[in-house]
């Protein structure tokens, strides 16, 4: 599977979503769109979400199926969560700017 | 193949030495509080054997003769003295909620390389020089007979006890910046702030409880 990326491989910007099709019928939207903030994170952190979400959010079971320690996953989480304050607060700031 | 076993060995040694440098990636909590606490008890032991003091975070030296459990008290004071201000600094500091659990815990197994400086204080040409220096600087009693072969035992024990003094305050600064995920220079300020304060609050201590039961350090 393709991975779908997020920054723009020259100037490393934020990517955006210009069109999307439907495989069916072939109908395509063109617009643009921002990547949702999760899209938005590393694969390496989406797939610790994902396993986050897996485990119902424990961070024990976590750190046992990581073989880490439970400070260490829960700063991971924490690294996160900052990065996607982060992003959404420039979404925000991005936002008041177009006003 | 061959990159598949270049890139597991690679992924094996990368794990052993985050193992050695900082452990508590992988172990903090309950487990490493035990094992911490059994490392610090263990230290005592051989310690008391050959009359070996941690009289202070970073204190390690022979002594005079002391009961047993004066030398686990020793291991438990030192190891709290760096607790509580590291975790207070971890409250003001951190943006993490934390577990006081993780900070007891990582905090005891980092004291493990002064297992092996325990170790190393067993031979008794350790407590023969000790003997002669003090000798030489009281004026006091006549020299113990000391030989070649003790100045090299002695010169090899301090020279590995310093390597392992400076092996424990990376781990114990690894072990802060993991239990209350504190990283740069606002970690460094307040470990080496702890660590000055923790070795006045142990001294302290130490010598209050030695001369409270009337035992010398």
């Amino acid at each position: 599977m393709k991975i779908l990326p997020t920054v723009c491989p020259s100037c490393n910007s934020q990517l955006k979503v210009k069109s999307l099709i439907c495989e069916q019928c072939r109908t395509e939207i063109q617009g643009q769109y921002e990547l949702p903030s999760l899209a938005r994170l590393s694969a390496d952190d989406q797939t610790f979400i994902l396993e986050f979400m897996k485990a119902s959010g424990s961070l024990k079971e976590m750190a046992r199926l990581l073989g880490l320690s439970y400070p260490t996953v829960r700063n991971r989480l924490d690294e996160i969560i900052e990065r996607i304050k982060l992003a959404e607060g420039l979404k925000e700031d991005k936002g008041e700017e177009n006003l | 193949m061959t990159e598949i076993t270049a890139n597991n060995e690679t992924a094996t040694s990368k794990r052993l030495s985050q193992g050695l440098f900082n452990p508590f990636m992988f172990v903090a909590g309950f487990k490493a509080l035990l094992l911490g606490l059994a490392i610090i008890l263990i230290s005592a032991f051989i310690g008391s054997l050959s009359n070996t003091h941690f009289d202070g975070i970073l204190d390690v030296h022979t002594g005079a003769e002391s009961p047993l459990w004066f030398f686990f008290a020793e291991g438990v004071i030192d190891w709290l003295c760096i607790v509580v201000p590291l975790f207070f600094f971890g409250l003001i500091v951190s943006r993490s909620s934390f577990r006081i659990i993780d900070v007891l815990g990582t905090q005891a197994l980092a004291r493990w390389p002064y297992l092996i400086a325990a170790l190393v204080m067993l031979p008794d040409a350790n407590r023969r020089i000790g003997v002669y220096i003090m000798s030489r600087l009281t004026q006091t009693t006549s020299p113990a007979a000391i030989d070649y072969i003790d100045m090299s035992i002695f010169a090899f024990a301090m020279i590995l006890t310093v390597l392992m003094a400076v092996w424990m305050v990376a781990l114990m600064y690894k072990a802060y910046c993991v239990s209350c995920n504190i990283k740069g220079p606002k970690a460094i300020a307040t470990f080496i702030a702890s660590l000055i304060g923790a070795e006045v609050l142990s001294k302290f201590a130490i010598l209050s409880l030695a001369d409270c039961v009337k035992v010398l350090p």
